[in-house]
């Protein structure tokens, strides 16, 4: 007949100190991988769109004539798709969390216009991709993929060609060619 | 190498007037009933009884014309009335001799057979 | 012969931990009969597939429940990668091993809170909470989120653990083994504990086979049944054996959980030394063709994933059957015969998750 078993554990906690936290008096230490928020950083941004296109819930916005970049903070799901997606890896995911508010917070982020090509710091080259036309198959997959519509395919014609003013040297099409063909130097 | 006993996927076919005599003859040898999953097709409604023994699965696939009734299987398998109510709620699947019929109120919907809705 | 009365135990009341409804109709303070309903939390997430592709399905599946995320991430991404017909690195195999462990612990860490909660015992409540505490840090630490994970992928993993976090984590498990070690004696021998629990809601061995029993209900009977005998994962390089006790009523069902958390650690710390090096993914191309159906051994039991492709990047039907689903009618079995105030005990004692058996 055992009675009052957990008296031990509770004298050994009196005389510790709690074991909860003063959260929002005293501010969290986050961890280092947690999914709080998503950053951007403006100077890098190609406004390819591609994160607007892989967010599961459609939570960011890309205006190319309008050069901005919105975020609406209560539709984020904090997954990271669109940072592991994007090709000039300007999108970050900090760790502390939105704070909890009254009212639906979008944030929108000005891009600085293009600097010329030969001054690109980041790591894309600025030149348009090359066909291996040995290998093509014209399947059309890079046309598809193509954020800008830079690429026309045509499959009976076996015609490839590419816009190189439209072209921002994103590379997805360089990643999804089934055959490996596309080069971008 | 540990045998993969979850890849082995086994489907069979049954028509749906002969369903009742191969329920008993799988009471029979032993398994029991591990779910029941409604698709919708053109016109039709595709049903997917699943039973285990022994961490092996063997799947029944049977197809049911959509106004047409079909032969509940809670005399055998008493716990099959949740997942017959529930296909009732959302489907519009009609089932006969059920044991224990919430007659279309078990999941609270606002409209009727929201899965399968008549346009 | 007493009056009887119809009590609705309705889907609010303080004790009860989940949104579910039950009509008892009781005679002089025994329950007789016991009439369940529910649907008060759906959300059609099944239907969803329609609109979302298959790879980014993982994120709507993951949220069915708070408390089994990873099992359920891990149950679809086998379920589509079975119909593609991918193979997955054998890292990844580990690591999924590892977090789903670690899932089952914090799972079953909070159940044991509410059971003292349930029959009044909180100072044992919160200090079951403060030890699940630990685990939660270690999701953070190795995932990013507490509760939702999206670490899963089709064809992988998208994070990686390297050796020193794992050792850390294998330090932090030791710890939680012993401070357990002092709340087991609590939980087990302390005799006002054991008035609530013993004898309580006997469920034969014949009736747990015959009522299609899943999980820790079925297991606490004498049933054998555990989906990771089935051989996904790691567990059978493991060495593992299902957790059995024979007697059938509450009591039994606490120990078989209390005896889970600790082969969850023995598993994980094993699973640590164990592990190689590689790659956490394979590159995944193409549209999903053809059907797979495939099981998880989730903390309440087994659930079943169906899977359904069409040839387009839409999956045309995807089911996912919870251990909640399938253990109502032992509930309602059960219930007959009871108590009045052992009612909120017999609820509990399933495990009763709603927002997956509605999903």
């Amino acid at each position: 007949m055992a009675v009052f078993k957990i008296g031990k554990v509770i004298l050994r906690s009196l005389f510790k100190k709690p074991a909860t936290l003063m959260y929002p008096i005293k501010p969290r230490e986050w961890q280092e991988r947690t999914r709080g928020h998503i950053e951007i950083n403006e100077a890098d941004c190609i406004l390819c769109g591609i994160c607007a296109k892989r967010c599961p819930t459609l939570a960011i916005n890309v205006d190319k004539a309008a050069r901005t970049w919105t975020i609406e903070r209560m539709l984020c799901i904090q997954c990271g798709a669109c940072a592991e997606n994007c090709p000039k890896k300007c999108l970050l995911m900090k760790p502390d969390y939105t704070s909890p508010d009254v009212v639906k917070v979008t944030d929108t982020f000005n891009i600085p216009d293009a600097e010329k090509k030969t001054e690109k710091t980041s790591a894309g080259s600025g030149a348009a991709p090359v066909c291996d036309r040995e290998t093509c198959i014209y399947c059309g997959i890079c046309a598809k993929q193509c954020p800008c519509n830079a690429i026309t395919v045509d499959r009976k014609e076996k015609t490839w060609e590419v816009d190189e003013n439209v072209c921002i040297s994103c590379g997805i099409c360089v990643e999804k060619c089934p055959k490996n063909s596309l080069k971008i130097d | 190498m540990s045998d993969k006993k979850y890849m082995v996927q086994e489907f069979v076919a049954v028509e749906s007037a002969t369903l009742l005599e191969y329920m008993k003859d799988i009471k029979a040898e032993g398994y029991r009933l591990a779910q029941i999953c409604a698709m919708k097709k053109e016109g039709d409604i595709e049903l997917i009884y699943s039973f285990d023994k022994d961490h092996l699965m063997k799947n029944i696939r049977v197809i049911v014309p959509e106004n047409q009734e079909i032969e509940s299987i809670s005399d055998i398998y008493w716990y099959a009335f949740i997942y017959e109510n529930e296909m009732h709620d959302l489907f519009g699947v009609k089932f006969r001799h059920l044991a224990l019929d919430y007659g279309g109120n078990f999941f609270k919907v606002s409209e009727p057979t929201p899965w399968n809705p008549k346009e | 012969m007493g009056k009887r009365t119809i009590i609705p135990f309705g889907p609010q009341h303080p004790v009860l931990p989940e949104p579910v409804h039950l009509d008892l109709v009781i005679e002089d303070e025994r329950v007789v009969e016991a009439i369940p309903s529910i649907g008060y939390i759906h959300r059609g997430l099944e239907k969803l597939v329609e609109k979302k592709e298959y790879t980014e399905m993982v994120y709507v599946i993951e949220r069915i429940c708070g408390i089994c995320s990873f099992g359920h991430g891990w149950g679809y991404c086998a379920a589509v990668e079975g119909a593609m017909d991918i193979k997955v690195p054998e890292r990844a195999e580990y690591l999924r091993t590892i977090w789903h462990e670690l899932g089952r612990m914090h799972s079953h860490l909070l159940w044991l809170g509410l059971l003292a909660d349930g029959f009044g015992f909180e100072s044992l409540f919160m200090h079951c909470w403060r030890i699940r505490e630990t685990v939660l840090d270690i999701f953070e630490e190795t995932t990013g989120g507490r509760v939702i994970f999206s670490v899963c992928k089709v064809g992988g993993l998208r994070k990686d653990v390297d050796a020193k976090t794992l050792e850390k984590m294998s330090g932090l498990l030791n710890g939680i083994k012993k401070e357990l070690q002092e709340l087991t004696d609590v939980f087990l021998e302390d005799r006002s504990v054991k008035n609530r629990l013993c004898g309580v809601g006997v469920l034969s061995k014949e009736e747990a086979e015959e009522l299609g029993a899943v999980g820790p209900m079925a297991r606490a009977s004498g049933v054998a049944q555990d989906m990771r005998m089935a051989g996904h994962g790691k567990y059978l390089e493991l060495g593992f054996e299902p957790v059995v006790e024979t007697d059938g009523d509450c009591y039994a069902r606490c120990k078989v959980r209390l005896r889970e958390v600790f082969q969850s650690i023995d598993l994980i710390n094993k699973a640590i030394d164990e592990i190689p090096e590689g790659d956490i993914a394979v590159p995944v191309k193409g549209n999903v063709d053809g059907e797979f159906i495939t099981r998880m051994e989730q903390p309440r039991g087994e659930a079943i994933y169906y899977a359904k492709g069409q040839g387009t990047k839409f999956l045309e039907r995807m089911r996912v059957r919870t251990p909640t689903n399938a253990n109502i009618p032992a509930m309602v079995k059960t219930l007959q015969g009871c108590d009045l105030a052992d009612v909120p005990m017999l609820v509990l004692t399933i495990d009763p998750c709603i927002s997956c058996t509605e999903r």
